[in-house]
Order: structure tokens, then C-alpha cells, then sequence
């Protein structure tokens, strides 16, 4: 009797976990980082580039959004699919999208659909055009793969202030 | 009737034709410039990823942390010259240049204003009026009494993001200066909270208390228009005689009246594409191939000749008398009609 007690105990701070996960990170966990890349040139002439926080920008700066993403689950996780909004006032940067085992996809119409760059079209005064960086609202990457227990994934792109 | 040659008055029209450009610009809604500014100093962007995955069979969303960026302040400006080269006698005074001030920047500065009259480069120096600088406040284009005077730590042009204003330069010209002299006045347009190497960075001080910084123009920028002396004195002096049918002078019906106009320059400079043109009077009646210049026979036709009877509107005789200087001597122009 107290086994089978110890065990309704166990399942349900189990399946409490589960539900909380939701609102906390418990099973995946997600980070972002937006950086700029910043050139720095050694005492021998070497050109250095490295990314440092970004927290400040200018029209026309060049910012990098990295997200980083890990399996602390014990088991896998299947059908991971990253989606960024993107801000009004940032212009994604062509061909910047980059995540390893991913298809990188985009949307023009607020996430409802997404599609390959050359699938993308829009329509500005009655007129059917091919979609163009200005016109996407959000980036997402499809991992090919599970991601196993204890593995991490990351995606990135770039984009240009208004 | 018209009987002087436009040689005079197509430097006069000059004049007023470029004053008409300057006003058709100026009269143009100060528009933004064609370069966006870009994302307002102070805003706030926002960056947050969500991840969807299935763990255990179960379908969970996770959204990473929100990171943000703020947009700082980039001081820039750029100074149009609006006014083509403004044709001007020795001796005139308060003749402007017409600019525009453009703040390309993405929040709004106040612009300090000045004026330089001595620049490299040219043949005079044009002499500043006082005040010197002013606003082009009734849009005419150019400098009138209902322009409001720049007086520097007073009343700088504050300019939003985007933002134009016209400014006038005011100068009085020299006097003794031959035809064709240049001379040159700069405006400098300089944003009030700093200017120097693009990336300086002025803290707290742009929009909002966000740090504002130096764009690429530096935070000033300089337009140079120029004066360029055009007074060619031409002198013109018309005279007919009359013969009427009897053998006497009487002005009566079928009385040829012999017109001759005298064209000469009597200034140094060129009059430059001369052209006499004049209407035929009414209740006259052109005497066919009676155009002369200087004694040569002009065809009534339109052809490679120097002149010809415009027909086009009222009858003129137009005689082209091409780039005439003093060394060209007296140009007389003759043509006869007969009274209705």
C-alpha cells in the first residue's frame, strides 16, 4: 500500500512538472542574444572579428540574433521548429539566416504560412510581386533531426536598423 | 512694339527667369528628403523566439528570454544649394542664394548657421549683408521684407528628423567688377549638440536622453552658391522715314515707312545670343523681302539666314544679331511697311 502511494505521489509531481514546463524552462531551454560584430585589429596587423552584446544601435547598424536552444529532458525532443518574429523597424539580411540540420523558412503574412524565399510573394497595388527581405515578418527553422536528450541546437540570422 | 534687341533684356530675363525657378522651387512643400532618417532616436526594439517541439508525445512551446536594443540619436544634416548661378550688376545690393537644410539624422536637432562671403576660387568676394542669413519665411525664394533675419544663439532652426528649412544668404556685390566675374558664398549648417568624427558619441544627449552620436556627415555640412556678374549695357536707337505715294513725307494710306534700328554694345561683356524681334504695327502692312542687316537682304523665310517675318503669332521681323560685343561695332537693322 504505501509503494502504490509512493508511486501516485511520484506520477503526479511528474505530470505537475510536465504542465509547468509550459510557462518555465524545464525540458528545453531557450536563450537569445543579440550582438554586433565589432572589428578589432592586433598588434600585428591581424584583423579580428567578434561578437559583442548589443544594447545600443544606430539607423543602419548590423545586428545578430543568436538563438541557442538545449534539451535538459531526459528524452528526445521531436519536431522542433524555431520561429522569430521580426521587428518592424529591422530589415532581415539577405541569406543571413544560418542553423545547422535546419530548413530555414519565411513568412510574409504574419506567420500564418511560411515558405522558401523564391515561394514568397506579395501583392502591393493589385500587382503580384516576389517577396523581398522588407517584406517578411518572421524567420523559422525546421531541425531535420530530433534533438536528443542533452543536445543543443542554435539558430541565427542577421538584421539592419531602419 | 518691341524695338530693342533682346540682347539687353535676355540678360534681364535671366534674371527673372531664374528667380522664377528659385520661387517655383522654394513655392514646393518643404518635402522630406529623399533619404528616410530611419527608426526614431529612443525607440525600443524587442527581440523574442518561441520554439514548438514535441516531448513524450506531448506538443510544448518555449520562448526564449526578450532582448531589447535601443535606438540612439545619429546627427546628421546635408545643405542643398537651390539657385543656379544668380546673375548680378556691380553695385547691387541684397542679392541671395537660396539653400535648404535637411536634417537627414533620426531625431530632431537644433542648427547653428553661418555665413562665409571669402572662399577660394573665385574672382570677388560678395560682401555680406547685416544680417546675412536669413529665412526664407514667405517661400518666395527669394530675399524679402517678409523674411525673418537668423540671429545666431537666438533663434537656431530646430529641424525634426526628415525636416527642411530654406535659408537665404544675403550679399551685397562689389562695384568695378568686369562681365563674368564669379563670386562664391558658403552656408554652414552645424547640429547645436556636437559635430566631428562620425562615431563620437555625445551621451544622454540626443532624443529621449539616449546617447546621441556623429553619422556620417559629421554633423555639418556646407553649401557653396555663386554670383556671377552679367551687365552688358546695349544701346538701341530707332528712327523711320516716310514716303508717301506723292513723292512727299505725309503718313497717309500707301505711305512706305522705312524703319532702321542701330544695335550697339557699349559696355565691356558679350550680349550674348542677341536676338531683335519687332511686331509689325498694326494698321501696317510688311513690304515683302524688306529685311536688311547691315545693308544685306534677309529672306522673309524661315532658313539658314540671319532673319526672317515670323509669322507664327502677330507678324514680327526677327533678325538674329548672334554673341555681340563693342568690338563688333553698330548692327542696323532695316524694314519697311506701308500704312493700311
Amino acid at each position: 500500500m504505501k509503494i502504490l502511494l509512493n508511486a501516485v505521489i511520484v506520477i503526479a509531481v511528474t505530470l505537475g512538472a510536465f504542465a509547468s514546463s509550459a510557462q518555465e524552462q524545464g525540458h528545453l531551454n531557450v536563450k537569445t542574444v543579440v550582438s554586433m560584430e565589432e572589428v578589432t585589429i592586433d598588434d600585428n596587423g591581424d584583423r579580428h572579428t567578434q561578437l559583442v552584446d548589443a544594447t545600443t544601435v544606430v539607423p543602419g547598424d548590423e545586428v545578430v540574433y543568436t538563438v541557442t536552444f538545449s534539451n535538459v529532458s531526459d528524452v528526445p525532443a521531436e519536431n522542433v521548429v524555431i520561429t522569430n518574429p521580426l521587428a518592424a523597424e529591422m530589415t532581415y539580411v539577405v541569406g543571413s539566416a544560418f542553423g545547422p540540420g535546419s530548413d530555414i523558412v519565411f513568412s510574409v503574412d504574419g506567420g500564418k504560412s511560411f515558405a522558401a524565399p523564391e515561394k514568397l510573394f506579395v501583392t502591393k497595388s493589385g500587382i503580384e510581386h516576389p517577396a523581398s527581405a522588407d517584406d517578411y515578418t518572421h524567420i523559422r527553422w525546421v531541425m531535420n533531426n530530433e534533438i536528443v536528450a542533452g543536445a543543443q541546437g542554435m539558430a541565427q540570422f542577421r538584421a539592419r536598423l531602419k | 512694339m518691341q524695338n530693342r534687341p533682346t540682347g539687353e533684356t535676355a540678360v534681364q530675363r535671366r534674371c527673372i527667369v531664374n528667380a522664377v525657378f528659385a520661387s517655383l522651387i522654394a513655392g514646393l512643400a518643404v518635402a522630406p528628403a529623399a533619404w528616410a532618417a530611419g527608426t526614431a532616436a529612443g525607440t525600443q526594439i524587442d527581440n523574442t523566439a518561441v520554439v514548438n517541439f514535441d516531448l513524450g508525445g506531448v506538443n510544448l512551446s518555449q520562448s526564449s528570454n526578450t532582448v531589447s536594443v535601443i535606438v540612439e540619436e545619429r546627427i546628421d544634416v546635408v545643405v542643398t544649394l537651390q539657385s543656379p548661378p544668380v546673375p548680378v550688376i556691380p553695385g547691387n545690393v541684397n542679392r541671395s542664394l537660396l539653400f535648404t537644410v535637411t536634417n537627414t539624422g533620426n531625431g530632431s536637432e537644433l542648427f547653428n548657421l553661418a555665413i562665409d562671403s571669402i572662399i577660394a576660387g573665385d574672382d570677388f568676394d560678395p560682401s555680406p549683408a547685416i544680417p546675412a542669413i536669413y529665412f526664407d519665411t514667405d517661400s518666395s525664394g527669394d530675399f524679402n521684407a517678409g523674411d525673418v533675419a537668423y540671429t545666431p544663439g537666438i533663434n537656431e532652426p530646430l529641424l525634426l528628423a526628415d525636416e527642411s528649412i530654406n535659408v537665404l544668404l544675403v550679399n551685397d556685390i562689389p562695384g568695378g567688377l568686369p562681365n563674368g566675374d564669379t563670386g562664391r558664398s558658403e552656408l554652414t549648417a552645424t547640429s547645436v549638440t556636437g559635430s566631428g568624427i562620425p562615431g563620437l558619441t555625445f551621451p544622454n544627449q540626443g532624443d529621449g536622453n539616449v546617447d546621441a552620436v556623429i553619422g556620417a556627415t559629421g554633423g555639418l555640412a556646407t553649401g557653396t552658391g555663386e554670383y556671377i556678374v552679367a551687365d552688358v549695357q546695349v544701346s538701341v536707337i530707332k528712327s523711320v522715314v516716310v514716303a508717301d505715294p506723292f513723292g512727299g513725307t505725309e503718313p497717309v494710306p500707301g505711305s512706305i515707312l522705312t524703319y532702321s534700328v542701330t544695335v550697339e554694345v557699349s559696355s565691356p561683356g558679350t550680349a550674348t545670343n542677341s536676338v531683335f524681334t519687332d511686331p509689325i504695327p498694326t494698321n501696317t502692312t510688311y513690304v515683302v523681302a524688306s529685311i536688311r542687316l547691315n545693308a544685306i537682304g534677309l529672306s522673309d523665310a524661315i532658313d539658314a539666314d540671319a532673319g526672317e517675318l515670323d509669322i507664327s503669332g502677330i507678324p514680327s521681323v526677327v533678325v538674329r544679331l548672334g554673341n555681340l560685343t563693342q568690338a563688333d561695332g553698330i548692327q542696323t537693322v532695316r524694314f519697311q511697311v506701308t500704312i493700311d
